[in-house]
Parts: C-alpha cells; sequence; structure tokens
C-alpha cells in the first residue's frame, strides 16, 4: 500500500475490507490518497486482507550499501595468518599476522568482550573490541545498549601513541525510522569537531529514505555536507542511491539464486571529479566449502577472491589475486584462517 | 613410433618483473632410439617478447649424441651451442664448442669427462677454455661423486670455487639435501639447507628451504583430484633485506 497517508503515521489505519483506502462517492474522481478511509464497524482482526502491517525497521545508515559491498572480493597481498581462539562464552581473542611484500609486515592482537545483557538471539551488549599492533597502534569500540531503543559507541584510534580518531555516537531504533548522531574527533581546546546526523525512515515495506548531515569546523572554516538516500527492497534485490553535495553513490544487489549473488556500483565523487562503476559476483558452492568472489572495474582493474574451508581442520585457505591493467600492475596473495 | 608433439603454454603474471605468455613444444624420440636414430628430439620454447629457445638432440650412433642449443633474447642471439658426447662402458666424454664467432674471434671449449672408479664412485673433470679477442684462459675443475643407496655426494672443486652436496634420503616421504658453494671470483660462500616432504594420501608435496643469506622459503605442491590441475603456493622471505615473495600457480594437464 503505497499511499501517502500510510507514510504519514506509524501505524496507519487498517481499511475496511471493501476498500483499499479512499471510498469515493460515485461519479467523483478523487486522487489516490485523498480519500476519506472508511471506518469498519467491526474491530479488525488480524485476517484482515487489506490491514496495514507495520513497517520494519529500516537498518542502520551505514548498512544501506553493505549488502552490494560484501559481494566484492576483498584485495589483499602477501602471507596472512589468522587466528581465532574463543576462551570462553564471552570473551575470545585472535592473532594476525601478515607479511607483506610492500609494505612493513605486522603482528596485531585483539580481543572481544561481549556482555550478559541480552536483546536478541544473537545480540548481548556490551560488546568490547580491541586490537593492538606490533607497532603500538590501537583500535578500540565500545558498544553498549543504553536504553531500550538507544545504542551507544566509542571508537578510539591511534596510530602508534597519537590518537587519530576519538568519536561517540548514539542510535536509536525507533518502529520503522533510524536516527543516529555521532560526535567525532571533538577537540575543545582547538575548536573542531565532526558532528553527523543520519536519519533513514521506512515509507513503504520496500522503501527507505533518509539523509545525512555532515557538520564540520576547524578553527578558521566550518562547513557542512548533506546527502539523500533512498534504498529499494524487492524480493531478491536492493537497489540503493545516495545523493549528495559531495557526490553519488548508486547500487545495486541481485540475488541470482541461491549460489549466485551479483553486484553492482557506481561511484561519482566531485572533489576527486571521477566516476568509477564495478561489477561484482559471488558464487558460494556450500557443498565443496568453497565461496569464489571476482570483479571487474572501470578503472581497468579485475580480481577475484577464492575461499576454501578444509575441513575436517577448522583451516580456512584464501586465495587473492588482482590484476590492474591500466597500471600493469599485479598482486597476488594468500592467507589462512585457523578457528 | 614417434610420440606426438607435446605442447603446454605458460601465462605469468609478475609483480616483480615484466607479465609474459610462454609456448612449448616438444618432439621426443621413441625410448627404442635404435629404431628412429636418425629422428632428433626437438624441444622449442617461444616467448611472448620473441625470445626463443630451442634444443635439438640427435642419436648419431649407439654411443655417440649431439645436441644443440639456441637461445635468442627477443631478436638478439646469446647462446649457440654444439655438443658431441661418447657414452663408453664406464666411462661419459664431452666436448662443447659455444658460441663460436669467427668475426670477434671468440669461442667457449668446453670438455667433460666422467669415469666410474668403482661401484658407488664417479671421478671426472671439466676443461674450459674461454677465448676472446683481448684474453684467453683456461679453467680446470675436478669432479667426484660417491652414492650409496640412500644417500649422494657429490664435490666440485676448481680454480672458480667449489661446490658441494649431500642428497639423503631419510624415508620413502622425506628426503633431504645440503648445498654448500663457494667462488673466488665474488668471494662468497653460502650454504643452503632443503627439505622435501610427499604425502601421497594428501596429494601434496611440500619443499621448504633455508638458506646462509638468510632466505627462507616454503613451497607447497597440491593436487586437485579429480580436476587435472595443480594447485602452487610458495612464499620465500629475505630476512636480512625485510623483502617477502609470494607465488600462486595452477598447473593445468
Amino acid at each position: 500500500m503505497g499511499s501517502v497517508l500510510a507514510a504519514s503515521a506509524p501505524n496507519p489505519p487498517p481499511t475496511a475490507s471493501g476498500g483499499i483506502g479512499a471510498a469515493p462517492a460515485p461519479g467523483m474522481t478523487v486522487p489516490p490518497g485523498f480519500g476519506i478511509p472508511s471506518i469498519s464497524p467491526v474491530a479488525p482482526t488480524g485476517q484482515e486482507q487489506e490491514a496495514d502491517p507495520p513497517l520494519p525497521n529500516p537498518g542502520a545508515f551505514d548498512e544501506c550499501h553493505r549488502k552490494c559491498k560484501e559481494v566484492f572480493p576483498m584485495q589483499m597481498e602477501g602471507v596472512r595468518l589468522f587466528v581465532n581462539k574463543g576462551l570462553s562464552n564471552h570473551f575470545q581473542v585472535n592473532h594476525t599476522l601478515l607479511l607483506s611484500t610492500t609494505g612493513d609486515s605486522t603482528y596485531r592482537f585483539g580481543a572481544t568482550y561481549v556482555g550478559t545483557k541480552q536483546m536478541g538471539p544473537a545480540e548481548f551488549f556490551p560488546v568490547i573490541v580491541g586490537d593492538m599492533d606490533n607497532s603500538g597502534s590501537l583500535n578500540a569500540q565500545i558498544i553498549h545498549q543504553v536504553a531500550d531503543r538507544v545504542r551507544s559507541k566509542l571508537a578510539f584510534q591511534t596510530q602508534q601513541n597519537k590518537f587519530v580518531n576519538w568519536q561517540g555516537d548514539a542510535e536509536i531504533k525507533g518502529e520503522d525510522f533510524t536516527a543516529t548522531v555521532t560526535l567525532g574527533n571533538p577537540d575543545v581546546v582547538v575548536g573542531s569537531g565532526i558532528v553527523v546526523t543520519h536519519y533513514l525512515q521506512s515509507v513503504t515495506p520496500a522503501l527507505a529514505l533518509g539523509g545525512e548531515l555532515v557538520y564540520h569546523r576547524r578553527p578558521g572554516e566550518e562547513g557542512t555536507v548533506v546527502s539523500l538516500v533512498g534504498r529499494y527492497t524487492g524480493s531478491n534485490y536492493i537497489a540503493t542511491l545516495t545523493l549528495g553535495s559531495a557526490g553519488a553513490h548508486a547500487s545495486y544487489y541481485h540475488r541470482a539464486n541461491e549460489q549466485l549473488q551479483l553486484g553492482v556500483e557506481y561511484e561519482a565523487s566531485t572533489r576527486m571529479q571521477d566516476t568509477s562503476v564495478s561489477f561484482g559476483y559471488q558464487l558460494d558452492v556450500p557443498k565443496a566449502n568453497l565461496l569464489f568472489k571476482g570483479s571487474v572495474d572501470s578503472n581497468w582493474v579485475v580480481g577475484a577472491t577464492l575461499e576454501k574451508k578444509l575441513l575436517p581442520l577448522p583451516l580456512s585457505l584464501v586465495l587473492c589475486t588482482f590484476l590492474n591493467h591500466q597500471k600493469n600492475k599485479f598482486q597476488c596473495g594468500f592467507g589462512v584462517t585457523i578457528g | 613410433m614417434a610420440r606426438e608433439p607435446e605442447l603446454s603454454h605458460t601465462l605469468h603474471l609478475s609483480a616483480v618483473s615484466p607479465s609474459y605468455y610462454r609456448f612449448h613444444v616438444e618432439h621426443l624420440q621413441s625410448d627404442d632410439y635404435s629404431k628412429d636414430k636418425d629422428a632428433p628430439a626437438l624441444i622449442g620454447e617461444m616467448d611472448s617478447s620473441g625470445s626463443l629457445n630451442a634444443h635439438a638432440l640427435l642419436h648419431l650412433t649407439e654411443r655417440v649424441r649431439a645436441r644443440t642449443v639456441f637461445q635468442t633474447q627477443q631478436s638478439q642471439f646469446v647462446t649457440w651451442q654444439f655438443e658431441t658426447e661418447y657414452r663408453g662402458n664406464d666411462f661419459t666424454a664431452a666436448v662443447t664448442v659455444a658460441n663460436p664467432d669467427i668475426p670477434r674471434e671468440s669461442v667457449i671449449l668446453v670438455a667433460h669427462f666422467l669415469q666410474s672408479v668403482s661401484s658407488g664412485l664417479v671421478l671426472g673433470g671439466e676443461l674450459v677454455y674461454h677465448r676472446g679477442r683481448a684474453e684467453e684462459g683456461g679453467i680446470l675443475t675436478l669432479a667426484g661423486q660417491y652414492s650409496r643407496p640412500n644417500w649422494v655426494a657429490t664435490l666440485n672443486a676448481g680454480k672458480g670455487g667449489a661446490h658441494a652436496s649431500y642428497y639423503h634420503r631419510a624415508s620413502k616421504q622425506i628426503q633431504v639435501g645440503v648445498e654448500f658453494e663457494a667462488s673466488t671470483r665474488t668471494q662468497e660462500t653460502t650454504t643452503s639447507f632443503g627439505y622435501q616432504m610427499e604425502l601421497p594420501e594428501a596429494n601434496m608435496v611440500f619443499r621448504g628451504m633455508i638458506n646462509s643469506r638468510c632466505i627462507i622459503g616454503g613451497v607447497l605442491e597440491k593436487r586437485l583430484t579429480p580436476l587435472p590441475a595443480t594447485l602452487i603456493m610458495g612464499a620465500f622471505v629475505n630476512h636480512r633485506g625485510d623483502k617477502l615473495q609470494v607465488g600462486l600457480g595452477v598447473n593445468v594437464g
């Protein structure tokens, strides 16, 4: 029911079984959405065919393009060893050893703590995630459900001993909307900071519209960037469009069948004055414990990733190659994940 | 009966050197060479940049073999050599003429001789005579090899340096090798230790190597039955220069 009336109230009044919202007088044509909904004398029951189901929560703003991005292979080079060990139901640690052909090799130690407050079937709060590099760079995140509908996050990032990122945000998940306020790198001494507000509203069960407002301030200059987002979810596809003064980003995700997923992405940036189109696909063969991702880009970059679970060992092997035809550069890497 | 020529295509995508495509043809003689002795064994290889590598092997008589090798780098010939080998009952002698250049009056002559002294011991030598327009010289190297059922020890010693190697078959699955090289020209010595582990039940072969130049490497080869393909993964780390090299390969057929 894509009527404008439905958008104005979270729980639209249920219509009578006979009409679809408007019951105009015979002979009179009413523009859609402007009729008077007829009130049924009988209280509506669950078997009402025309009852509007409550609109679903649209999810987080950052997740809009996520489904499409997950189809694309991730570029990696060198040799990577990842060991993941769960010490208890609440605590797990991981070690990452990355031997790189181009840059520096690193060892990273990470720990994840999951608390006891349960909010959903697999959601426990607070979640504390941290990892530290061999050069001392730290990444830390604390996510906690502060109130019934409010989730808060604090994130810190350092480069060796210097803080490069410190931000806090609060996310309110309403019945059919999500609002987030993020305060990034606030510096009271210098007088600089970034405030980002996101708002995403379910307009129909399939359509979600929203916007993002970024306000950044530095001593001497301040500015805002506004962008609007729209997402349409079909039976087996998701189309998302983000438009703003910084550029445009459109993505289309399609699930062809149980094994094949496709994604097409278009990005245009006004700052760098260039556009790029990427096509990616993911082939899932669970019988062979295989996951293959391939991508082709308008920058003449072709890449593929092959992930294979080596049962019965708790081992997973990842092979990755990327070829940049334009710059004539070739990159290959493989990794082993244990646990 | 001559066999069909064997073809192989190699596509090499490299991060450090130029990528290339190579085409390789082998037309080998049949096993019973006495019937087909007039047919030479031909091996040829051509690169996507035009570099050619050609070998021709001809059995002149039952004991005498002749071999020709041509190598070009794009369009320029870098190697052209002709070799004759005589196989006696317990000795082998070979003479090679390499890069004979009459206008420039340069040539390299190599003579090899290997003699079986006892059931396990083989002794021999190599004499290299090189001549250019301005200089000429000769290098003599002596060689000895002692083999037993499970191990082989080899030593080459001469004015240019020494090269000693030891190969040991520890079990059906594990083979081990140690190599020592010393060169008087570059004034360097290198010791390497390598091993090969075969796991036929897992269709896997692993080769590892560690070196006195602080280079550690490993190559894993796995046959992906039922596909007629082999997956090769290799990584070499040079700890001294802090460099890592990674490679992936697939052999089909």
